[in-house]
């Protein structure tokens, strides 16, 4: 028997971090201490602090050490296991108290968190099915098989759970659609096919607890009459493949996947089909085609897939989170379920929280959590003491949250009143050095890039908008552009075929709700207020302040300053390719590199990065 | 028996080919259909030694 089992998370973000280095290292130490019988070590899921990876958790003290590197592992062994002491270094700084901590429920990043989706992800070990089924796994399926399956399909509908992966679909209502279609072959496709920039709520989960995921799609099989099963996964996602493939190699030893489950006389098979990385194969009639070996484009709908699904047979589509939070709903009861989040909103909701925050991470949130909350409480605040801007929230999809709706509950609906969008979860915070105009063009040239070009409006409408937002950027734009672009919008809107073009505009409507002011400086004043477009900004450098170190001359690659050892140099701005190296180069104690737009100056921040420079 | 697939002795029927209804109850607080100290034991000693911590039993929210 084990005294101690330590957890080393093995999400894809712990292992580009070092995690299979910290596992080689660290068995080599309790052998080397003659513990190899005595401590276990698990490769878990994401623990979710990402930000603080490798995470290395001892139990059953439930020591949480973060930033773990492999040479910190003869000492971990040394000190702790061996002599009890803890490893104070390794150990967890509050930044605000300065406090160490001990145990990772008291870090004010999981404080406030709600796991349910990830109630086992950095929890046990994902490719050991004993594990799962220790901690309630198959239990859901149990008790579904022991219901007729209108009572299942009822049941989620009772529990108000909502589809995941962006629309916020009633997934009891998709159900009861599916269950209700004629035919004698149906099937269950889970929607991993997660695409949004920075997103990694499905690959967690996936990696972290498939098999939440496939007793999802057994329960949702059984519900409405399938007997098949597709994982439509990215296969940039190889870690996730993996795991599911064992996941199910494991199930179907079990007996949980096959014919005649549990003797119950219900029968389902699973199949994993890898997509290639197509955005837009995330809309689900693509995605039904690409399964089918067809060119991945969306249809028209209806018929929808419920009707007319996979092959032509009733289809249900339900994606990663929705499906891990089934089992938990027939195990623990829809009113168990609905206790959860707001009226319209019910459970939890997993994000990917990046950008330029302090705790960037996977969190999950109960339903109707303020955005403050998230970004101030469980995110830790804004990098580099910096003042918040905006959340940009729901993917390339979603829209722009700025300040003054800091306080707004993060829900289905409020999020869609205000003119973003739940979306799959993802959530990039900005600060003041970024322009929102230059945001919502990358997140624009992104849906450019990836629609399918099958419709009008989305192919044409979206360059045009896109080659408007470039011509704000560089200082080419009139003023009449800001309404032509806001027309386009809505007409891309209104006009597009699929989800991708029908939400594209969001970036643009929503910086133009609330960010106005920003446009029109760029586009009547030629200026960018966070000095980040290139084409509006200029170098120079400030004679008072330099004191001729010839720093800023030795970096820049163009040859582009001039000046004498000891005498002020200046800037050719004619040859000046706007890099941001002489500001970098630029002694902090000096900071005489100034980045200027049309009045507003911004003196060289070496180390804090300064909007020019980054 | 080392994982719960493992039949805990003859008298346990459960496979791919002749599914036992409660299988998922009898790996939590098994055997079911027979009396056995040494069967449960085996069991137990399955989550003894998979359970990393006291809480890792409870049904979390539960």
């Amino acid at each position: 028997m084990y005294y101690k089992q330590i957890l080393i998370c093995a999400g894809t973000g712990c292992i580009s971090s070092g995690a299979l280095d910290i596992q080689s290292v660290l068995a080599s130490e309790l052998a080397r201490h003659g513990l190899q019988d005595k401590v276990r070590i698990i490769m878990s899921g994401c623990h979710g602090f990402c930000e603080k990876g490798p995470i290395v958790i001892v139990y059953p003290d439930d020591v949480f050490y973060c930033e773990v590197r492999p040479e910190d592992v003869p000492e971990l062994v040394e000190e702790y296991l061996v002599k009890g002491n803890l490893v104070e270094r390794l150990l967890y700084k509050d930044p605000v108290t300065q406090e160490t901590v001990i145990s990772h429920d008291k870090i004010m990043f999981y404080h406030k968190q709600k796991r349910q989706a990830l109630r086992n992800c950095g929890v046990i070990d994902p490719e050991n099915i004993d594990e799962y089924i220790i901690r309630g796994g198959y239990l859901g399926l149990r008790k579904a098989l022991q219901m007729a399956p209108a009572d299942v399909v009822s049941e989620v509908k009772a529990a108000g759970l909502r589809g995941r992966g962006g629309a916020g679909f009633p997934t009891g209502t998709k159900w009861q659609f599916a269950a209700g279609s004629p035919g004698d072959k149906k099937y269950i496709v889970c929607n991993a096919d997660e695409g949004d920039p920075g997103a990694f709520m499905d690959r967690s989960i996936l990696e972290g607890d498939p098999h939440a995921v496939l007793e999802g799609m057994l329960i949702a099989g059984r519900a409405i009459g399938a007997d098949e099963g597709y994982i439509y996964v990215r296969s940039e996602y190889p870690l996730a493949v993996r795991r599911l493939r064992t996941a199910i190699a494991q199930a179907e030893e079990y007996g949980f996947v096959g014919g005649n489950i549990l003797a119950s006389g219900f029968s389902f098979k699973l199949k994993i089909k890898e997509g290639a990385g197509a955005f837009v194969c995330g809309e689900e009639t693509a995605l039904l085609a690409s399964i089918e070996g067809r060119r991945g484009v969306p249809r028209h709908r209806p018929p929808f897939p419920a009707v007319k699904g996979l092959w032509d047979k009733p289809t249900c589509i339900n994606n990663v989170e929705t499906l891990a939070n089934v089992p938990l709903i027939l195990q623990l009861g829809a009113a168990w379920f609905a206790s959860v989040g707001t009226a319209g909103s019910k459970g939890t909701k997993v994000f990917a929280v990046t950008g330029k925050v302090n705790n960037t991470g996977l969190v999950e949130v109960p339903m109707g959590i303020t955005i403050r909350e998230i970004v101030f409480t469980i995110g830790g605040g804004i990098r580099g003491g910096k003042k918040f801007k905006a959340v940009q929230i729901g993917g390339p999809s979603g829209g722009c949250i700025p300040e003054q709706h800091l306080d707004l509950p993060v829900d289905f609906d409020s999020l869609t009143a205000a003119g973003a969008m739940m979306g799959s979860g993802g959530l990039v915070v900005v600060d003041e050095d970024t322009c929102m105009v230059d945001l919502a063009r990358y997140f624009l040239n992104f849906t450019k890039s990836e629609s399918c070009g099958q419709c009008v409006p989305c192919r044409l409408g979206i360059t045009q908008m896109y080659d408007i937002l470039e011509d704000i950027t560089a200082g080419k734009a009139k003023p009449e552009d800001l309404d032509l672009l806001r027309e386009l919008a809505l007409g891309i809107k209104q006009g597009s075929m699929c989800g991708l073009g029908q939400t594209a505009p969001n970036p643009v409507l929503t910086t133009l709700r609330y960010f106005r002011d920003e446009y029109e400086a760029h586009v009547r004043d030629g200026r960018c207020p966070a000095l980040v477009c290139k084409a509006l900004v200029q170098y120079r450098i400030n004679v008072e302040k330099c004191i001729g170190c010839r720093a800023c001359v030795k970096a820049c690659a163009v040859g582009a300053i001039t000046g004498e050892l000891k005498v002020p140099h200046v800037i050719d701005t004619a040859l000046c390719t706007k890099c941001g190296a002489c500001m970098d180069a630029c002694p902090k104690r000096v900071r005489a590199v100034e980045c200027v737009s049309a009045g507003r100056t911004a003196q060289s921040e070496v180390e804090e990065g300064s909007a020019c420079a980054s | 028996m080392d994982k719960f697939s493992d039949p805990c002795c003859k008298a346990c029927t459960h496979s791919r080919q002749t599914p036992c209804a409660q299988f998922v109850e009898c790996c939590l607080s098994g055997p079911l259909c027979h009396n056995s100290v040494e069967c449960r034991a085996a069991r137990e000693g399955i989550v003894a030694k998979l359970a990393h911590s006291p809480a890792f039993r409870e049904r979390q929210d539960a």
